[in-house]
């Protein structure tokens, strides 16, 4: 009871305050809602780039090995890349060699990836990425189609001129109309339509299937050559339930030195990547982004809560009288104690819902422009309002004390 | 009427400014990336465990018993935690056993009152 009774005054002291006080309650606040305000919008965009990141990754396949030319790790100023320039690129006759010999192999793709002008009609759209891979692609990559199909192995075999476009060149190219069916032309050639990637939005690595249209390996040899090393010719295996990517690559390592016939004391001319590297790489980089957010909000919210502390000396000192008269009545020093730190947390929590508010109104505004979903999620909410709590304790612990310290009779006696 | 104030000893002293500092610098660790990625409640248990500390220190400074009580409250509840999430840190042990012998020994000659 004296709990909620002390609850209630103490709201209720804390709206006279605002209202009173408007001008100065609200500069004070400012303090604790721009620190909320950053350390959440910073943990909020780095989540999400996070949760993108691992989406994208996910899609690439994190099971799944890739055979190139070059590694994906290293760089910098120190990176060697004399030592992998005259390497030769992985090529076809290499997939069906991975694909009889690799015991830990559930499945292998070849590809090639280049840009070319996509027409129908009048309307084209340039720059589109075309991938050019072989049957098993599909088993490697993880993909949906959301009309029609993908290829069939006579088709992949063959090399007719079929393709599976994004969703986003779809509606581009027929508006109005199901792409299924109908014949686009990639770099001159004639293609028809079989089947539209689902759409999956856009990709923080890149390469979303949506502006990607995807031909067999084989139809794309009379198009371009598959062996150029500015496509980037690779083989993609996906490793069997239960067999480590180390293992698989274990494995591969034996089967490329065997298949180029390298000697024990000859360097790989080939790199085995992994997805994991560019989640490390990735993760670095968001640890950053999180700690300087973290520092910079931090202060931040410091620098706000010596402005709460600021605003209670005050209301102590324009109610010393108030709370003599409160003490002579036979308040206890904590009642006094409490009201003025549930007054200071209640200023200090609408600061920081406010800052809440604002992140989580950014998100709607920021997550349809961007393209990507950026959300406020449960955690960073539970984070805000904890943070406004603690900084409303820590800053007005301390004028509260004085207050339920104060002598009641000069108390009363102060102007 | 409110008792006379106690004298504090210079150890106290020294003792709670080094707590306020290191108040000072801990409490943007509430949020923390890495004290995060432990749970979602992490960063609320370890603020509580700040705010406590903080409010600990101004008892200490005012020579109060309940600030040496909630020292110590404080302190085991934040061993177990770093115990819980394996993450001791005997040079931050070794501090705050050091503050709770230098604090003991007064604790008689402290006010027992709010």
């Amino acid at each position: 009871m004296v709990f909620w009774s002390l609850f209630k005054e103490s709201i209720v002291f804390a709206l006279q305050a605002l209202v009173s006080n408007k001008l100065r309650s609200i500069l004070s606040l400012l303090g604790i809602t721009i620190g909320i305000f950053a350390v959440i919008m910073v943990f909020t965009i780095v989540d999400s780039l996070e949760q993108n990141l691992r989406k994208s990754v996910q899609s690439l396949g994190d099971d799944v090995v890739f055979i190139q030319k070059w590694p994906w790790e290293g760089g910098g100023p120190d990176y060697p890349w004399w030592k992998y320039l005259n390497r030769p690129v992985p090529d076809y006759k290499e997939l069906n060699y991975v694909l009889e010999n690799c015991d830990g192999a559930q499945s292998a793709a070849f590809m090639v990836a280049g840009n070319a002008t996509v027409k129908y009609k009048s309307s084209s759209i340039e720059n589109v990425t075309v991938i050019c891979a072989s049957h098993q692609y599909d088993r490697v990559k993880n993909f949906e189609i959301a009309e029609g199909r993908y290829f069939t192995e006579i088709e992949s075999a063959s090399g007719r001129p079929v393709g599976v476009i994004g969703d986003v060149l779809a509606k581009a190219l027929f508006p109005n109309q199901s792409a299924v069916g109908q014949t686009i032309k990639v770099r001159g050639a004639k293609v028809l339509v079989i089947g539209v990637f689902k759409k999956e939005g856009e990709s923080i690595l890149g390469g979303s299937p949506d502006t990607q249209v995807l031909i067999p390996v084989n139809y794309a040899r009379s198009l371009i050559d598959i062996n150029d090393d500015d496509l980037d010719p690779q083989i993609m295996v996906r490793a069997k339930p239960g067999i480590s990517n180390d293992e698989l690559i274990s494995e591969l390592t034996g089967l490329m030195r065997s298949r180029r016939r390298l000697s024990p004391l000859e360097e790989p001319d080939f790199a085995l990547n992994q997805t994991s590297i560019i989640s490390n790489v990735f993760d670095d980089l968001f640890n950053v982004v999180g700690i300087a957010g973290w520092i910079i909000g931090g202060f931040s919210i410091l620098v706000g809560g010596f402005g709460i502390a600021n605003i209670m000396f005050v209301s102590v000192k324009e109610r010393t009288n108030i709370i003599g008269i409160q003490k002579s009545l036979g308040a206890k020093n904590y009642f006094i104690l409490m009201q003025f730190l549930f007054e200071s947390v209640f200023l200090s929590v609408i600061g920081g819902f406010i800052g809440l508010l604002i992140v989580y109104l950014l998100t709607l505004v920021a997550g349809d422009s961007a393209g990507m979903e950026i959300q406020l999620s449960r955690s960073n909410v539970i984070l805000g309002f904890t943070i406004s709590i603690l900084i409303g304790v820590v800053s007005g612990f301390v004028p509260a004390y004085g207050a339920s310290q104060l002598d009641p009779v000069e108390a009363i006696r102060s102007s | 009427m409110q008792g006379a104030a106690i004298k504090r000893p210079v150890l106290i002293t020294v003792v709670c400014i080094l707590g306020f500092t290191w108040i000072v610098f801990s409490f943007p660790g509430v949020f923390a990336p890495s004290l995060k990625k432990l749970g979602d409640w992490y960063p609320a248990l370890f603020g509580i465990l700040v705010a406590t500390s903080f409010i600990s220190y101004i008892g200490l400074w005012h020579m109060k018993r309940w600030g040496v009580q909630l020292f110590l409250i404080s302190f085991f509840v934040k061993e177990t935690l770093l115990v819980l999430i394996n993450d001791v840190s005997y040079a931050g042990l070794f501090l705050s056993v050091f503050f709770i012998c230098s604090i003991l020994p007064f604790y008689k000659r402290m006010d027992v009152n709010l």
